[in-house]
């Protein structure tokens, strides 16, 4: 895999992190339940999810919405980089094959107790724009010179 | 007036603060790989030892995410709420008004690294129950405090999450 290492003094505010671009389909569903040992009907049992809930299909894990929008930022980061904080809200639900917009932009940079950190403002949305998932997160990046 | 009836048990508000969960699992290299690949998420940190070991660690790394998957419990069927859930992480907290429960949000710092082996203990209180009123009505918000530790007692990370239950 090519490895193009993003520095602290590549960033800068109110740059773009590239956009994760993906949709969700049932099979991923059953491999993401399956790995986070989650029985929540809403996400298998259709019926359940549309006649007892009202949903108009099974509701894609908001946990998956999360790892999705995390995987966004640790792509962005490379393997130096580092995931400090994650915050996210669950705003909306989404459905299979519904494509889903990963992304962020840098709100700050700053120098703490020896680590260059990047704010970002991070958000999931659906590609007609409705947010899923907003929030924020703080990277840790490698300096050019560093070790 | 059925309506403005309380949305919260009393004896529910009465566990806030209180420790619902103490739960110790293992980290499995295959288990966090699987998580990993069901995201589709094969960022090599996770998969190729050498790559990790070149990056600063010392062998493949759990993606953060993960970490909150570590220590869940075993279900028992029977057990189960009727839409499938198991509250057991959580304190079985129920609120029969409200039905409906979706993820609210989740807060995490990570402090350190996780690896295959490692053996994590998550402690998880609950830190308030609060009845809200939002655009589609009333609502209860719960929000818990879990922090993770490690066989070192080093705390590897710590998290907010909340969920919402509606009517």
């Amino acid at each position: 895999m090519p490895d193009r290492q993003l520095y602290y003094e590549d960033v800068e505010v109110g740059q773009a992190i590239p956009t994760l671009v993906t949709s969700v389909d049932p099979v991923q569903m059953f491999f993401f339940s399956a790995a986070t040992y989650n029985g929540h009907r809403i996400h298998y049992d259709r019926a359940w999810a549309t006649e007892v809930e009202g949903y108009p299909d099974i509701v894609v894990q908001g946990p998956l919405q999360a790892a999705l929008l995390a995987r966004a930022v640790t792509e962005w980061i490379g393997g130096a980089g580092r995931l400090v904080r994650f915050a996210v809200q669950n705003r909306a639900s989404c459905f299979p094959g519904e494509e889903l917009h990963f992304g962020g932009t840098v709100t700050g940079k700053r120098e703490a107790d020896g680590a260059a950190l990047v704010d970002l403002e991070i958000r999931g949305a659906k590609a007609d724009g409705q947010l899923l998932m907003p929030g924020t997160a703080v990277v840790a990046l490698p300096r050019r010179g560093d070790g | 007036m059925t309506g403005e009836e309380p949305l919260i048990p009393p004896e529910v508000a009465a566990r806030v603060g209180t420790v619902v969960a103490r739960r110790t699992g293992v980290v499995d290299t295959k288990e966090f790989q699987r998580w990993a690949a069901s995201v589709r998420d094969r960022n090599p940190l996770y998969f190729d030892p050498e790559y990790a070991r070149a990056h600063g660690y010392d062998d493949v790394v759990a993606p953060p995410m993960f970490l909150q998957h570590v220590t869940l419990g075993v279900a028992d069927l029977d057990e189960l709420r009727p839409d499938g859930s198991a509250g057991t992480g959580s304190g079985n907290l129920t609120f029969p008004r409200c039905p409906r429960r979706m993820a609210g949000g989740e807060d995490t710092t990570f402090f350190a690294p996780v690896y295959g082996g490692d053996v994590i203990t998550s402690e998880r209180r609950i830190h308030s129950i609060e009845e809200k009123r939002g655009r589609s009505g009333r609502f209860v918000l719960v929000t818990w405090k879990t922090t993770y530790t490690n066989q070192r007692d080093e705390v590897v990370a710590e998290s907010t999450t909340s969920m919402i239950a509606r009517p």
